[in-house]
């Protein structure tokens, strides 16, 4: 069986139900939770009456700020924490948003507590608030004096603002996205139980360390009287990457009642209980020369903050780098309002900060009158215009060569309104590129050759559906020239191994990295070539030994030693894309073709083409479905996804799956995926550069430049929806 | 949720019994699916749950019949909507079926529990806190003023403007459908467009039935205007979405593609199943061409009153009438 014939691991376990998430553990004599939430959108309890909801037959336990839960917080994932804000709720009166909970009931069962939760009764008293970006009573900070680190420092490259101004070509127009929410399948949620004094967690989640390392901190125990158990996530998307404030009073719960406590969050409060897609407005200033060759951009961005936290923002990472532009100017600022924190959600400011400057290449090339992948490829960079520094690889030009001629963009009709379908339906064609950063983290990895032949891998990462443990077992079996059923990976378990946060994309090549160092050692210890098949049974029983196990910590080129620290503690220390000798980026090409359908005009995505450029793909079939995923996240990024938000109440309003829009199976036309496929040995031995977040970036401009060639108008807000072309 | 007595009575007759022995209040379970979910959310809190599903007297659907199409209240909305002469002799009525909710709620919902689906409005979904003139009466509406854009535009009032969210119901009124009804006081009939009410001043009370009835059949005339006809849904996406602007429309032609018999109603916009009589009256006669459609989307639309961000869905709805008209038209005999 090759490489590309490998079937996802899992996959079987998961279509049959035999897969086991965090919430379908149910030990015996677990009890259930149910969080009450707060329904004003600022303000202070006055009154919190349990009465009837304690009076609810089966119902063991309400927890409130009444009662002292005997917890601190876990602090801010981004300021030396663990959780995805720094305010844990329950511990005082304050409610500093609608949809924040303030009491949490326990019951024998899922009905009781439903019901009791029903029952609680809050009082407020009320206090002003602002929620959506122009609301008075926000303020707004810039980044580079609001957190003071040098990475955090505004973009500024060569004199944008005069090279703009001398400009013969300029565009300057606003765009904005968001919010938006990750909605993945798997609820939020979990059991926590005791055992003796080790508190044993089953929760989904991109960060069992940091769940480790939180709630350690949290109840003030040793990090070692906390195992987490994650090994499937049932789709995360940046919301599962932290410590979330439901799991420490769930401790709490499980300890005073003696029993395992589960919950899972109704999926209308997953919208105010984790974090997600901020607003971000963005204002962006292109100049060119009448060829379309770029000489300035300035790139400003507004992003919506909670008041308690800062995201910080890194939107101009990407789109200094896109072009070789030599005089750019970024600013961040942002916004406080009164939600959660919002945080990470797939390509948290890639897919905005492409969807502005993508679209503003667009209209540059159509400023210019030149073909949009033409402009493209005239503008390539060959050195990253920031640092100055060389790409560890780029093939983005070959991304979108590729892409051109798979997709047939030769036979563009280059004026807006100038393609129609035979049944004369306007179709329109777009492209956009992206970029995304590749990250390396700290990964301690381990390899266990047993006489038998197998050979077990256990290792820092998680399995949230993009294919950890398929390009693991895949890799091992590769190396070692054995059979992929002879190779087992866990992952998403902190009783093997200490984890840093899957996300950022970063999971695979760093994890693959660790295995690909215990795996030498493995060959030391096993006395066998370092290169070519091995018999693991026969070299394992030369040994002598029953099971030989070798185990390697590996971290980012140039990365600092503390930064494995970080990572066995749980905290984030991700290396990257800036390091010593290099920079390091994935890169894509989308090409997309829309039919706005006449009568109401509404979009349809009929085709799309992506090609990456991702290094080696490590794991064909996943990569692959990454892609595909990607590009239908996309399409609901840019045509129907957007968590709607009434001033007058704070919040997110449409918290459900059926109005929380995301596309079905018949919204999405046929995808082509490709890879360029040129291994990145400069970023580490595999080759390996990072996909499941560039695969987003870039789609939904190409789909709203696509719509600006069927129908002339430029969309600058998603999503764009029938009223806006109507 | 709260706890609930259940019962499950074996026929039409102890259903009634059991329904009147429950009281006001009780809830009728059918497919389920809107029932469970709402009971979920707190809006339905039936103190008691009589199950019909299983009841024989609302099975089975004949849509052979020579002077109408009747269809058993408890019909799965997949298995009508998949009945090959409804597909054939009145496509819009297996459209507005096939075009609700997923294959999985119809597999279980049942075209006589989905004539009385409640609204999707949010505020109404949305708990206690937001203030609803249908939960609680004299709370008063936060649509109004707020988040509109599914909001009705026709047949609000200052007291509610949510959205009327079925399909079938928008089909049935066009065809001029009659339920039959059970009750302790023995059966009646009433039309269908006497089943569903304004909201007024009184936006709780969105029907006429009586609390111990029981729907039991869904009746159509047979018209030939069947065949010309279409349900025409607009929507945020392909399918599992309540409609922005739908159309149920059947025509006839005559010489010169001249309109004979015309019904058109309109859905997704309205408070109710909303039959546009004026509309037909303009086409009967007309030549149907793209002028005569739209004039009569535009009469569709004449009383409309728009809010805060549903005005677009005027326009959409008078082009959603007007594209139903076309397929209707290319459908229908001549």
């Amino acid at each position: 069986m090759t490489n590309a014939e490998m079937p996802r691991v899992g996959a079987r376990e998961k279509v049959t139900g035999a897969a086991r998430y965090g919430a379908d553990h149910t030990p015996p004599g677990v009890a259930y939770a149910m969080p009450v939430v707060a329904t004003v959108g600022k303000g202070r309890i006055t009154r919190l009456d349990t009465t009837a909801a304690e009076a609810v037959s089966g119902v063991l336990l309400v927890l409130s700020h009444l009662d002292d839960l005997g917890i601190v917080p876990a602090g801010y994932i981004m300021a030396g924490g663990y959780a995805f804000q720094s305010l844990q709720p329950l511990l005082d009166d304050r409610v500093a948003y609608r949809g924040q909970p303030i009491a949490l009931v326990v019951a024998d069962t899922l009905v009781a507590a439903a019901e009791a939760a029903g029952l609680v009764r809050a009082v407020y008293e009320e206090e002003p608030f602002a929620v959506e970006l122009d609301a008075a009573g926000t303020e707004t900070v810039l980044q580079e004096e609001a957190l003071p680190l040098p990475f955090l420092a505004d973009v500024v490259v060569g004199d944008a603002d005069g090279a703009y101004e001398r400009s013969p070509l300029r565009v300057d127009a606003v765009y904005e996205a968001g919010p938006q929410h990750q909605v993945p399948m798997e609820l939020i949620g979990g059991v926590a139980e005791w055992r003796g004094d080790t508190l044993v967690v089953h929760e989904g989640s991109q960060s069992v360390g940091a769940l480790r390392g939180g709630l350690a901190r949290q109840l003030g125990l040793d990090p070692d009287r906390v195992e987490v158990i994650a090994p499937y996530v049932g789709g995360g998307f940046g919301q599962k990457n932290s410590l979330q404030p439901h799991l420490a009073p769930l401790a709490v719960a499980a300890r005073r009642l003696g029993r395992p406590v589960k919950l899972v969050l109704p999926r209308a409060d997953t919208f105010h209980a984790a974090s997600f897609r901020p607003v971000s407005r963005h204002r962006v200033r292109l100049g060119a020369d009448r060829s379309g060759r770029l000489l300035a951009a300035i790139h400003e961005v507004d992003q919506q903050a909670s008041r308690h936290d800062l995201l910080p923002a890194s939107y101009t990472e990407i789109t200094s780098r896109l072009y070789d532009i030599r005089n750019f100017r970024g600013r961040q600022r942002h916004v406080r309002t009164d939600v959660q924190t919002p945080g990470y959600m797939r390509a948290p400011f890639e897919h905005p900060a492409a969807f502005a400057l993508e679209s503003a290449v667009d209209e540059l090339a159509h400023a210019a009158g030149r073909d949009p992948v033409e402009l493209r490829l005239a503008n390539d960079a060959v050195k990253d215009p920031v640092t100055g520094k060389p790409f560890s690889s780029r093939h983005l030009a070959a991304c979108l060569r590729r892409g051109a001629e798979l997709f047939g963009w030769a036979g563009r009709s280059p004026d807006p309104c100038s393609m129609r379908a035979a049944d004369g339906t306007p179709v329109g064609w777009g492209v956009a590129a992206g970029a995304y950063p590749a990250m390396t983290v700290p990964v301690l990895a381990r390899v266990r050759a047993g006489a038998d032949g197998g050979v077990l891998v256990e290792a820092g990462g998680h399995e949230m559906g993009q294919g950890m443990t398929s390009a693991l077992v895949s890799a091992v079996a590769q190396d070692l020239g054995i059979g992929a059923g002879s190779v087992r990976a866990v992952v998403g378990d902190t009783r093997v191994a200490p984890h840093h946060l899957t996300a950022g994309a970063w999971g695979t090549h760093s994890t693959l990295l660790a295995v690909h160092a215990a795996l030498r050692e493995l060959r030391e210890r096993l006395g066998v070539p370092p290169e070519g098949p091995v018999d693991v049974a026969a070299a394992v029983a030369a040994t002598g030994e029953r099971e030989v196990v070798t185990e390697a910590v590996t971290r980012g080129p140039g990365q600092p030693p503390e930064a494995v620290d970080r990572m066995r503690a749980g905290l984030v220390a991700p290396d990257g894309p800036d390091y010593p000798d290099h920079v390091a980026f994935s890169f894509v090409a989308h090409f997309v073709e829309v039919r706005v359908e006449p009568a109401a005009p509404r979009v349809r995505v009929s085709r799309v083409v992506s090609v990456a450029d991702c290094g080696r793909v490590a794991s064909p079939v996943t990569a692959d479905a990454q892609v595909r995923g990607a590009v239908v996240w996309g399409i609901g990024a840019a045509l129907s996804e957007h968590s709607e938000v009434d001033p007058r109440f704070g919040g997110f309003l449409n918290a459900d799956l059926a109005d929380y829009v995301i596309p079905v199976n018949a919204d999405v036309g046929a995808i082509e995926v490709d890879f360029i496929g040129e291994p990145d040995l400069t970023l580490n031995p595999m080759g390996v550069k990072t996909l499941g977040e560039v695969a987003l970036v870039g789609v939904a401009p190409a789909i709203a430049n696509a719509v600006f060639h069927a129908t002339g108008r430029r969309p600058r807000r998603l999503p764009i929806r029938i009223e806006d072309l109507l | 949720m709260r706890p609930f007595a259940y019962a499950v009575p074996a026929t039409l007759d102890e259903a009634l019994r059991a329904l009147s022995e429950a009281g006001p209040g009780a809830k009728l379970l059918a497919g389920g699916t809107t029932l469970y979910d709402l009971m979920k959310l707190d809006v339905e809190t039936p103190p008691a749950v009589v199950d019909i599903r299983a009841l024989p007297e609302l099975a089975g659907v004949d849509t052979a019949g020579a002077s109408e199409l009747s269809f058993g209240a408890g019909a799965p909305m997949a298995d009508v909507a998949a009945d090959p002469v409804l597909r054939r002799d009145y496509p819009a009525l297996a459209e507005s079926l096939a075009k609700a909710a997923s294959q999985q709620l119809r597999n279980v919902a049942t075209v006589g529990g989905n004539l009385l689906q409640r609204t999707r409005c949010p505020y109404f979904r949305g708990g206690l806190a937001f203030p609803c003139n249908k939960r609680r009466p004299g709370s008063g509406c936060a649509a109004i003023g707020g988040l509109d854009r599914g909001h009705a535009l026709l047949g609000g009032s200052d007291a509610c403007i949510a959205t009327y969210p079925g399909d079938w119901a928008v089909a049935l009124i066009a065809f001029d459908a009659i339920l039959d009804v059970a009750g302790p006081r023995g059966s009646r009939t009433l039309p269908l467009a006497g089943l569903h009410v304004e909201p007024g001043d009184r936006p709780d009370r969105e029907h006429t039935l009586a609390w111990d009835e029981i729907v039991t059949r869904i009746r159509v005339p047979v018209t030939a205007a069947g065949r010309g006809s279409t349900y025409h849904k607009v929507r945020d996406r392909e399918s599992y979405a309540f409609a922005l602007a739908s159309a149920a429309v059947a025509v006839t032609l005559g010489a010169g593609g001249t309109v004979e018999e015309c019904r058109v109603a309109v859905g997704g916009v309205a408070t109710r199943p909303w039959r546009c009589h004026e509309a037909e009256r303009e086409l009967v006669g007309a030549v149907l061409d793209r002028g005569s459609a739209r004039r009569a989307g535009e009469t569709a639309f004449a009383e409309a009153r728009p809010g805060r961000q549903n005005a677009f869905r005027i326009e959409l709805g008078v082009r959603t009438v007007a594209e139903a008209l076309r397929i209707a038209g290319e459908r229908a005999e001549r």
